[in-house]
């Protein structure tokens, strides 16, 4: 694809978010909608502006990013570790399969009073939320990831004398980074997704509570920006994976 | 030799269920205290709810917002996954709007849609409807972009029409990646529908859940996540067992979607 190809796609993209923000602008500015309803578009984003400069907007971001990076760390670190420890040993399969048969497709938000009751009010509860909802995608890429490096591989490490334990961290491991990524850029978004909502269900800071304070108090205006932050804060992230991706792979082909 | 295997392999989930739900009383027997039930209290609330007129009503409002919202988004978003399979600039056109979505929680919209359209089943329906068109289009998207050109080719050289060849050849050469994009669908309405109920505290399972939170009785809020896990996993079966018999001829790849939310 050449540059004017590329541009005229970045073009193309725009238009719908330009329409969208113009009809907004539209209803809002020809009366369809009051203002308590649907602020228009440019109060939202000052109000964005403003609220970023101050201390407890900055601390209910804090507050989330923290959340949100230790379920996903401890998300990433079971969720690779289970994965490859299934797709190395037929043994941990057996068992690991039924019941992630079982445990991915039920509704982790249905778990969450569950959690407030064990756990309490606090970061934990909310921790543990994120890393159950972002464990089953990285754990499934990774199994996959793992279980499909190529079989010549293996072989050619070990007539080159790699010891056996050694073969799962210098062979399978890196052949499987691509898939992993791609779990991983799954989970995020998930992350992203559930510490929002963890908050809104109970909390005293963070994004998701700051949005349920507004919504409570009807100031339309507060329920738009921390919605828009997270928006901005998963597109932030995802593309940093992407770095990160393009950083880790630079020696794979294009996939 | 072959039947004992399958036959391990079919009842493998029922044993990690009971696995889980034994290690389940365990802890509880072991922490003993009273916000946390044993299984078997859990297990014995299940039937008191679902036998309650009320509850049942409320459940099954639940499902009946969810299965509507799920069949408008499916009517909505594989057409449009697919155009933006087939068509560049159609792909150019929605994948930026579609990229700056996707990391909002949809149920996070919840608050300001009540705000327009009230707390009844209008607002919970949007936002379910959100939650799954995402997956729904992403996997279209993806189905419709790997169809072989070849294919489209001959359809177009027997004198198929554009819209022929779409219906024809891309539809049925997607409809398995459709159909995953189908299965992380579900399970994201059913979260979609039980935060919604949680947000707008009217009616449905997941106000139930959290009422009974509030109120402290916490058989109920256990009974409750029970019946939704127990939701989850049964349609994901369900749909697994239609999946298998619309698309027979595709080996899946991953016998669990990737794209789990």
């Amino acid at each position: 694809m050449n540059v004017k190809a590329i541009s005229t796609d970045v073009l193309l993209g725009i238009v719908p978010i330009a329409l969208l923000v113009a009809v907004w602008q539209g209803i809002s500015s020809f009366g369809y909608a009051p203002m308590t309803l649907l602020p228009p578009p440019g109060l939202v984003f000052m109000r964005l502006v403003q609220q970023l400069a101050t201390d407890t907007f900055q601390q209910a971001i804090i507050a989330t990013l923290f959340r949100l990076f230790a379920g996903f760390s401890i998300a990433v670190i079971l969720g690779v570790g289970i994965g490859l420890a299934a797709a190395a040993s037929p043994a941990v399969n057996a068992v690991v399969r039924p019941i992630v048969r079982v445990l991915a497709p039920l509704p982790k938000v249905a778990l969450y009073p569950a959690l407030l009751l064990l756990l309490g009010f606090g970061h934990e509860s909310k921790i543990v939320l994120v890393a159950a909802d972002a464990l089953f995608p990285i754990l499934l890429s990774t199994y996959y990831g793992a279980s499909m490096v190529e079989q010549k591989l293996i072989w050619s490490a070990m007539a080159a004398g790699t010891p056996r334990h050694q073969i799962l961290f210098k062979v399978v491991l890196p052949a499987a980074v691509p898939s992993i990524l791609t779990g991983c850029r799954i989970g995020l978004v998930i992350s992203c997704i559930v510490v929002f909502l963890a908050e809104m269900i109970t909390s005293t800071e963070g994004l998701g509570h700051l949005l349920v304070t507004a919504a409570r108090t009807f100031q339309a205006v507060d329920m738009f920006v921390p919605l828009i932050t997270i928006s901005l804060l998963g597109l932030t992230l995802n593309a940093l994976l992407q770095a990160l991706r393009s950083y880790l792979l630079r020696g794979f082909p294009e996939i | 030799m072959m039947v004992g295997g399958m036959l391990v392999s079919r009842l493998a989930p029922l044993l990690a269920c009971l696995g889980l739900l034994g290690i389940w009383q365990v802890g509880a027997l072991t922490l003993n205290t009273e916000s946390f039930p044993t299984a078997l209290e859990a297990l014995r609330a299940v039937p008191a709810i679902l036998g309650d007129k009320e509850s049942l009503i409320n459940i099954l409002a639940s499902l009946r917002r969810m299965a509507i919202a799920f069949s408008v988004a499916l009517v909505v978003a594989i057409p449009l996954g697919l155009m933006m399979g087939r068509n560049r600039f159609v792909a150019s056109f929605f994948n930026p709007l579609l990229m700056i979505t996707y990391p909002v929680p949809k149920a996070a919209l919840m608050p300001i849609i009540m705000l327009w359209l009230g707390v009844g089943d209008i607002a919970k329906m949007l936002v379910i409807f959100l939650g799954v068109s995402l997956p729904v289009i992403y996997h279209s998207f993806q189905g419709a972009k790997a169809v072989e050109e070849k294919m489209l080719w001959s359809g177009a050289a027997m004198g198929l029409s554009a819209a022929q060849r779409m219906v024809w050849i891309v539809l049925p050469a997607a409809l398995p990646e459709i159909l995953t994009g189908c299965r992380t669908g579900i399970v994201l309405a059913l979260i979609t529908m039980v935060t919604s109920e949680m947000i707008a505290r009217q009616s449905g399972a997941g106000n139930i859940l959290f009422n009974s939170l509030d109120m402290g009785q916490y058989d109920i809020v256990y009974a409750m996540i029970i019946i939704i896990g127990a939701l989850g996993i049964g349609l994901d079966a369900a749909f697994e067992r239609l999946r298998r018999r619309l698309v027979r001829w595709s080996e899946p790849g991953f016998e669990i979607p990737l794209s789990f939310a």
